[in-house]
């Protein structure tokens, strides 16, 4: 049994309405045959590692929405969605039916081969010429059965945080096996997915070896995968995990998966970097890190890199919370006068900008949809990946049955009112640590083994986001914190979770990973005290100052070796030789970024606020000089000799 | 030197429409530097009109045939012209070449060159 053409042109008029279109194209006809619940186009996708919403939101983005303002009559239907229709007719006929099928539409799309939709796939990596073919033969078989696969936990692990939406995602990864045992988690970091070690077991009760699955929300999955295949794949060092399979994206579920395969001996379980530094040592973490990690990636990766001057925002705003978090007014409602922000983004003007005000926001693009929350992430939406991320808004209280948002869609015109502001999300971040300082003052005094008085981070960061900075780019992880390092056989290195890989500021990296081991494993040794934390502070300015360590603490002492790893990797990959503030700026960025998360310990997070600090301090004796990094270029010499 | 454009229109109410114009029909102009010049936008006068989308300009972009290639330029259109690349939408500011069969968007609507009349 397939649906009728009469149903299908119902909802491809409904699409066309919600994209305020007005007529009937082949984007359209497309979206309607992905609509139907079980129809073929969506199960031909899903084969291939994509979700219908995935690849409707792609092809949304492609045509864009329409105008309000309608400007012919009735709902024609294009030229090219008559030859389709056409096609599908003939198929129809040769086969003795007067009417036109799912199957023969899809089938007539396909073959037309130039229309928009087909565009879009061949972009996402799929071979139309093959599907052509899947079209023409799938089965339609509405009901999916649940494959049965036996899961079970080995003994430490503690199963309260996974859902039965999980479940069901990982028994679909495992269809064909018996059953599986989940080993252990492992550190999750930026992104609330769930990161696992998965044992596949086979019915003779022989086990395949372990994988890593990751499991987030389905568009951070499949744009996992997408970049993956673009970016990733062909930069992997010989021995490494590598994303295997297509993602699993079940239709009921919001979540999809992945999977990392990784080459292990059969008795060794893949661990994390935060887990295996023990059985590493940590004296040698310092050497494994730099011949090992930084050796074996770092021909494809981060020595590859080329100079960039950049304006600090366009690769660190991102990491920041929403610059603006806001209440949805909607259209009518607005008084006059407010504030208008529109991209590109005037910094000067968003300072002005403070909770209760009302705000147009003009040619932002949604980054996000929040179908459940009536909400929209907001960000610039242009330039390169880091960039397009800046000056993230998030918008909420917006009845998206009647207000339609997607994907990738450049909103020309929306009005909200300021409920927080990024210094208010910060503050609050700030205010859990429970601070002994005046959060309001300038400068915070810090007690370690000598007073020091710090500028305070919040009131200061802001202004290292307008410098403009010489750097380089280079291919970098975008992620590179404990949990996202696997030790494999014979200690070499395993990167995993590559969800914000890109071209971007080669030294994210290096600044990520030492906030992840300052707050993940250092402070986890040394406690949740301010007094910790403050110890840990002087380690951290003897290490910039490249002095010798304090001796009180032996222990920390030698924690700290890795870190003196790091920066002497840092030090290669400065721009410019000596100029440290490229890493402090970054530095900085990056640990302010850990204070609002809270998976990190209170002490992680307290130590994490004091190296901004510390970090801005440190930065701003190089930016004393005024001038310099006001503008995008340092004034050149002329160096030319006239007569 | 080609005085004979072909353009399929790739998107909206228009999708899979052919527009022709040549020099022999009176379209387009020569400019100082001796190309040939095709204009294109939402009004009347130009060679290409595409009055069915509000998002192009009066005058939106022009294209001319120079060094083997046809070139596409944006004529500070409000809503800007891009180019269909692997990787992205470009924008484009100044001239850029575009291949036959390489789609180009101005507004909302998506076109393309047809190989046939680019060549000599």
């Amino acid at each position: 049994m397939t649906i009728d053409l009469k149903d299908i042109l119902i909802s491809a008029r409904q699409e066309s309405h919600r994209m305020q279109h007005f007529y009937i194209g082949v984007e359209h006809l497309f979206i309607a045959l992905l609509e139907i619940p079980g129809g073929i186009a969506r199960s031909i996708l899903q084969e291939h590692g994509l979700t219908p919403e995935y690849v409707i939101d792609g092809v949304r983005q492609k045509i864009g929405k329409g105008s309000k303002r309608r400007i012919w009559s009735g709902t024609p239907s294009t030229p090219r969605a008559n030859v389709i229709l056409a096609i599908a007719n003939e198929i129809a006929m040769d086969e003795g039916r007067t009417d036109i099928n799912e199957r023969d539409l899809l089938t007539a799309i396909f073959e037309e081969g130039e229309n928009m939709p087909v565009r879009v796939l061949t972009r996402l990596g799929l071979d139309i010429s093959s599907i052509v073919h899947e079209a023409q033969y799938r089965s339609v078989e509405r009901v999916v059965s649940q494959p049965y696969v036996d899961i079970i936990y080995a003994s430490e692990f503690d199963d309260s945080s996974l859902t039965d939406e999980h479940k069901v995602i990982l028994r679909r990864m495992f269809y064909g096996y018996d059953g599986i045992r989940i080993e252990n988690y492992l550190t999750g970091g930026y992104t609330k997915a769930l990161v696992l070690v998965v044992t596949p077991l086979n019915d003779d009760g022989r086990e395949d070896a372990a994988v890593v699955v990751k499991i987030d929300d389905t568009d951070e999955i499949l744009d996992e995968a997408q970049r993956y295949e673009q970016h990733v794949k062909g930069t992997l060092p010989p021995l490494t995990a590598r994303l295997e399979d297509k993602p699993v994206a079940p239709e009921i579920c919001a979540l999809a998966g992945v999977k990392y395969t990784i080459v292990t001996k059969p008795d060794k379980k893949p661990q994390d970097l935060g887990s295996a530094i023990a059985e590493l040592g940590v004296d040698k973490l310092g050497y494994w890190l730099r011949q090992q990690l930084y050796t074996q990636f770092g021909k494809t990766w981060w020595q590859q890199r080329r100079t960039f001057r950049f304006q600090v925002w366009t690769e660190y705003d991102w990491i920041l919370p929403p610059v603006l978090t806001m209440q949805y007014v909607p259209e009518g409602e607005t008084s006059s006068g407010g504030q208008t922000l529109r991209v590109p983004v005037n910094r000067s003007k968003l300072k002005q900008i403070e909770s209760g005000d009302v705000v147009t926001l003009e040619n932002f693009t949604v980054q996000r949809v929040y179908p459940d929350q009536n909400a929209i992430q907001l960000a610039i939406g242009r330039g390169n990946e880091a960039t397009r991320r800046a000056y993230k808004i998030l918008l909420t209280g917006i009845d998206l049955d009647k207000d339609f948002h997607y994907r990738g869609e450049v909103i020309d015109h929306i009005v909200g009112r300021v409920r927080k502001t990024r210094h208010d999300s910060l503050m609050n971040a700030a205010m859990l640590l429970d601070l002994p300082f005046d959060l309001n003052a300038e400068t915070i005094v810090v007690n370690g083994l000598k007073q020091r008085t710090l500028p305070n981070p919040i009131l200061a960061y802001e202004e290292l986001l307008h410098l403009h900075l010489s750097g380089s780019t280079s291919k970098i992880h975008g992620d590179l914190h404990l949990g996202n390092i696997l030790v494999g056989p014979g200690d070499s290195p395993f990167l995993i979770d590559f969800a914000h890989s890109r071209d971007g500021h080669t030294i994210f990296d290096w600044a990520t990973l030492e906030t992840s081991l300052l707050s993940d494993w250092i402070m986890k040794q040394a406690g949740n005290d301010w007094e910790a934390a403050y110890q840990v502070l002087d380690y951290v300015a003897a290490l910039n100052a490249q002095t010798t360590f304090p001796r009180n603490n032996p222990e920390l002492t030698l924690a700290f070796t890795p870190l003196i790893a790091i920066r002497s990797i840092v030090q290669e990959s400065l721009a410019v030789e000596g100029a440290w503030e490229e890493y402090y700026i970054s530095l900085a960025l990056s640990a302010l970024r850990g204070i609002v998360w809270e998976t990190k310990s209170l002490g992680g997070r307290r130590l994490l606020f004091l190296v901004a600090a510390l970090a801005i301090q440190e930065a701003q004796k190089y930016i004393a000089e005024p001038g310099e990094m006001d503008t995008p270029m340092p004034d050149e010499r002329d160096a030319t000799e006239y007569q | 030197m080609s005085h004979e454009l072909s353009i399929t229109v790739m998107s909206g109410v228009d999708d899979g429409s052919l527009l022709k114009c040549s020099a022999e029909n009176g379209d387009g102009h020569r400019t100082e530097d001796g190309l040939w010049v095709f204009n294109i936008g939402r009004h009347d006068s130009n060679d290409i009109c595409l009055n069915n989308d509000t998002f192009i300009s009066r005058m939106h972009a022009r294209i001319f045939w120079n060094d083997a290639h046809w070139w596409v330029e944006d004529c500070e259109s409000t809503n800007g012209t891009f180019i269909e690349t692997p990787d992205e939408d470009r924008p484009v500011k100044e001239a850029v070449p575009v291949a036959a069969g390489q789609l180009f968007r101005i507004g909302r609507t998506w076109l393309r060159i047809e190989p046939d009349g680019s060549e000599e």
